[in-house]
């Protein structure tokens, strides 16, 4: 869908990372002075981070096991809670840590402006897409260094990648390869699920930063559009 | 755009620089990892010699393993050998969402405010030291907003 040729990308920010930086290597005599000034103008207005749907996902059908080891039914616990879901791996280096902690981050930038009771409906519910290695303990340590009122939850893959595919998210059961290196898959979007209807009615792709959802948040809580 | 480093990557105990040109790090950083199970670092490499270089290792004292990987679509796999090319007045760019280090059983959790000490291993030019600024957990370099930052082929 999106076209951008990587490449585009990766000139265009390390242009910009020029000018947020000032770098040297010494193993170079010292003509980094030359170096060229990039100028830079940024696309500003960037694409809104939240994409609202016409057709919201119904929730899925999903009891799974939570980081207490305890039975959770997700329809039953989140009902008429603003719920945020994403699906993704604790050993998993960049995206899923970023987008927990955006999250995170985020929920406590809000609870600064927000009254208590307004953010104590919100669940935001990682499911695990390798519960091999994620088990309850594991997903509740890893959870507690971002926000351990996070519910994490795992059990069968079949189970959790049917609910997934319920919410257009596709993934694949992890793989090992030939060094005995697991390969997951974590899921492309986070899904904003409405008190109100209880609908998955937001996405929000990789991309959406901290304050993209500090902006959202306060809307999110109510089932209004963002 | 508040963070504004100032950082030496020194080219080890290579006295001589018999080229004058070779490759220079920039804009590294890693996020605050959630575990010291696993954590990512994020760098450009910048080649303003005549030759192109391929970055075939990265060492470091923090961690027992450092893989250079690329995050493609939903997974993550082994950057390749045409991957980590970099080609003469050419740069190769790890950023999130893209091609990364990734840094396993590490000693401890790095923190907030913190340095990792790492070395490039590179085909041509000699080992590059890197003092890798430890930032926020949801740090961006300013590119990184950029809206098509989550393509990959």
């Amino acid at each position: 869908m999106r076209t951008n040729s990587p490449k585009k990308t990766y000139a265009a920010a390390a242009l910009l990372a020029v000018c947020a930086l000032t770098l040297s290597a010494c193993g170079s005599s010292g003509d980094d002075a030359n170096a060229p000034v990039a100028e830079v103008s940024a696309e500003s207005g960037a694409a809104k981070a939240a994409t609202v749907l016409d057709k919201p996902f119904e929730k899925p059908d999903l009891v799974l096991t939570d980081t207490h080891g305890k039975s959770y039914d997700l329809r039953k616990e989140t009902k008429g809670k603003p719920t945020l879901i994403y699906f993704g791996y604790t050993n998993c280096p960049d995206i899923c840590p970023l987008t927990m902690n955006n999250i995170a981050v985020a929920k406590k930038e809000v609870s600064k402006k927000l009254p208590k009771s307004e953010l104590a409906n919100l669940r935001i519910v990682f499911v695990t897409t390798d519960p091999e290695r994620d088990t309850p303990k594991a997903l509740g340590e890893w959870l507690k260094g971002i926000d351990p009122d996070v519910v994490g939850l795992t059990g069968d893959f079949a189970t959790i990648q049917a609910g997934a595919r319920t919410m257009g998210i596709s993934i694949d059961p992890p793989t090992k390869g030939k060094n005995g290196k697991v390969t997951s898959m974590h899921g492309t979007q986070v899904i904003a699920f409405s008190p109100k209807t209880d609908g998955g009615y937001v996405l929000y792709g990789e991309d959406a930063t901290v304050e993209d959802y500090a902006k959202d948040l306060p809307k999110l809580l109510k089932g209004e559009k963002p | 755009m508040t963070a504004v480093l100032a950082l030496a990557g020194c080219g080890g105990d290579d006295s001589g620089g018999s080229q004058g040109a070779g490759v220079k790090v920039e804009s590294a950083y890693m996020p605050q990892p959630v575990t010291a199970a696993m954590a990512a670092g994020f760098l450009v490499i910048e080649n303003d010699g005549d030759t192109p270089d391929t970055l075939r290792s990265v060492t470091s004292d923090i961690a027992q393993d450092v893989t250079i990987h690329t995050t493609s679509g939903q997974t993550m796999e082994s950057a390749d050998g045409d991957d980590r090319a970099i080609p003469a007045h050419g740069r190769l760019v790890l950023k999130s969402g893209g091609m990364h280090l990734m840094f396993e059983k590490l000693k401890r959790k790095p923190k907030e405010g913190e340095t990792v000490s790492l070395e490039l291993h590179f085909t041509k030019t000699g080992p590059v030291k890197v003092e890798m600024p430890v930032k926020s957990a949801t740090y961006r370099t300013a590119s990184s907003s950029s809206s098509s930052s989550s393509s990959h082929q």
